[in-house]
């Protein structure tokens, strides 16, 4: 699939109650993490005095191990988890204090698929749209836009849970677009789609960023690490372990990324992945 | 205005969500009219027993039917809403720059519409098999009023249960209370004609009020002291319901 020109066109943030005017916020570092700490109810701690800065317009990495510590952070910087400990900026806003603009500068596609199972790509999509303070208008072209985009406009009338894993994943995307986020955190975006669709996801992730899109994101796949980022934070067991440059990391472990990934985080198969992997969806503190 | 317009849009949702699949639904119509029928023929010769002021036992069950429609109608709200959270659908919602509340209110608010409108298939169903309505429009909309709130109060027991809990199967199985609310009342006999610890506890069960105020209006049409108890019990059920989930919502559900 030919991703078309109108990708490249740059959209306001629709949304009237939540708008940003980003002219203003030139040079403002998108995402800024001082020493923020995540220990769970359990007493868990599963993100331990972390700190890093993301550039606006920069397309950043984030990898680990199983259990690192990945999604957790990302939870806590979309404001969905309450950080222990921290300050953290989110497209120049204090998280505790301003969430509801974090919320409005941010999309967030979450470690699977979180879409309404029993309704249409198109009920979902107007909802999303409607609560991002979007008039009608905008969600019927927002969306009908995003399914054509993502090639879902056949299927846009039936229910979710009829649909493959693949094309879950692309609306989950589209719901995440549709109120042209500023910055957006993607937790895994193409787990689970194969070769060709994988491609489409990048180039358009690659555009969106090259747009302004600011893009933080984890994943599995080096080879998706080494073709989308600028730069990699390499964390494990909670602390951050380096951050360079994909280039920089890959000559000083004198290999591919995954020789930096194993060299930087040893080789152990990690027990988290047996506790983690049908994570418990009731136990979410 | 967008924000009327937020909440407007999740009560569309939460309505939708209540009656999906339809297929779900076939067992919330035919449960009351079951228990409806069932009992209405099995207990006929009850109109016999000295005291007992109806002449057919249909018309002194048909308001219990309507109250088992708002019980059956709005028990799955717990489930849908633990579905919602496990399925990490409530995080997307959470994620939306709405106020938190809304998510809530206006599901309970579809769970209600959902229960009005079950509750008056039922009405005209159990016309249909011979009950009377002496209630005109009013009694209809008072009725309805019913449904509106008890399903909502009723509603709050499983958004308790699925925010405290996040389990399905304990979800699921606060249908239970349902036996102890609605058989320990005067559903079977008026209150004239229970004895004992029985009549004690049907007095302090409140759903019995709430049956009493449906049961008025469909006898006698009045809007009087009975129905206007049972709304004021079915309120107050409803406030303390409510405010468990309420909590249990901020506590658990809402970042920790
Ligand atoms: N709700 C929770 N309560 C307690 N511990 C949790 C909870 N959620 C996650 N954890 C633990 O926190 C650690 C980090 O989990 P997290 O999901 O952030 O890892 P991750 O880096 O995203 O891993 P993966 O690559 O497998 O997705 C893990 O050890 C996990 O078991
Ligand atoms: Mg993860």
């Amino acid at each position: 699939m030919k991703l078309d020109d109108r990708l490249l066109k740059t959209h306001p943030c629709p949304c009237t109650s939540t708008r940003v005017n980003y002219n203003d916020r030139m040079g403002v570092q998108a995402i800024e993490v001082k020493n923020l700490t995540k220990v769970y109810s359990n007493d868990f701690k599963a993100v331990d005095d972390i700190s890093f800065a993301v550039n606006e317009g920069e397309f950043f990495g984030f990898l680990g191990p199983n259990g690192a510590g990945k999604s957790t952070t990302m939870r806590v910087l979309s404001t969905l988890l309450k950080p222990t400990a921290g300050e953290i900026t989110i497209a120049g806003f204090k998280l505790g204090p301003q969430d509801d603009e974090i919320r409005g500068s941010i999309g967030f596609a979450m470690q699977g698929v979180t879409l309404d199972d029993m309704a249409s790509a198109w009920e979902n999509l107007l909802l999303i749209g409607n609560l991002y303070g979007m008039t009608k208008q905008e969600t019927q072209s927002r969306a009908g836009e995003l399914l054509n985009i993502l090639n879902l406009e056949k299927v846009a009338d039936s229910w979710v849970k009829n649909y493959s894993g693949g094309m879950k994943r692309r609306l989950d995307l589209a719901a995440v677009l549709m109120h042209h986020p500023h910055i957006l955190f993607l937790d895994e975006p193409t787990e689970g789609l194969d070769p060709a669709a994988r491609r489409v996801i990048w180039d358009y992730l690659r555009d969106l960023n090259k747009q302004g899109t600011t893009m933080f994101l984890t994943t599995h796949f080096m080879q998706e690490a080494d073709e989308l980022c600028e730069r990699l934070s390499i964390i494990d067991n909670g602390k951050i372990i380096i951050t360079d440059t994909p280039a920089n990391l890959k000559k000083e472990a004198d290999g591919s990324l995954d020789d930096v990934f194993i060299h930087f985080t040893g080789h152990g198969i990690r027990d988290e992945d047996v506790s983690n992997k049908g994570v418990d969806p009731y136990v979410r503190s | 205005m967008t924000e009327f317009s937020k909440i407007k849009y999740l009560f569309f949702r939460g309505f939708k969500q209540a009656t999906r699949p339809y297929a779900a639904l076939a067992p919330e119509l035919i449960i009351p009219l079951f228990f409806f029928l069932i009992n209405s023929s099995a207990f006929q010769r009850l109109v016999d027993l000295p005291g007992f002021e109806y002449t057919t036992y249909l018309q002194f069950y048909a308001p219990v039917g309507l109250l088992t429609a708002i019980f059956v109608s709005s028990g799955s709200t717990g489930l849908e809403v633990v579905t919602d959270i496990s399925t990490g659908y409530m995080d997307r919602l959470f994620l939306a720059p709405i106020k938190r509340w809304y998510i809530v209110f206006a599901k309970l608010a579809a769970v209600g519409l959902k229960s009005a409108t079950l509750t008056s298939i039922m009405l005209i169903m159990f016309m249909l098999f011979g009950a009377q309505f002496n209630g005109g429009i009013i009694g209809l909309l008072f009725i309805l009023l019913f449904a509106f709130i008890f399903a909502m109060a009723w509603a709050g027991i499983g958004l308790s249960l699925a925010f405290i809990t996040k389990n399905p199967r304990v979800v699921q199985s606060a249908f239970i209370f349902f036996f102890p609310f609605s058989f320990i009342t005067t559903a079977q006999l008026p209150l004239e004609l229970l004895e004992g610890w029985y009549k004690i506890a049907v007095q302090l069960n409140p759903v019995t009020y709430i049956l009493e105020g449906m049961r008025a209006i469909l006898a006698t049409g009045e809007i009087g002291q009975t129905v206007f108890v049972g709304l004021l019990v079915a309120s107050g059920f409803a406030v303390i319901t409510l405010s468990v989930a309420t909590y249990a919502f901020r506590k658990s559900i809402v970042k920790q």
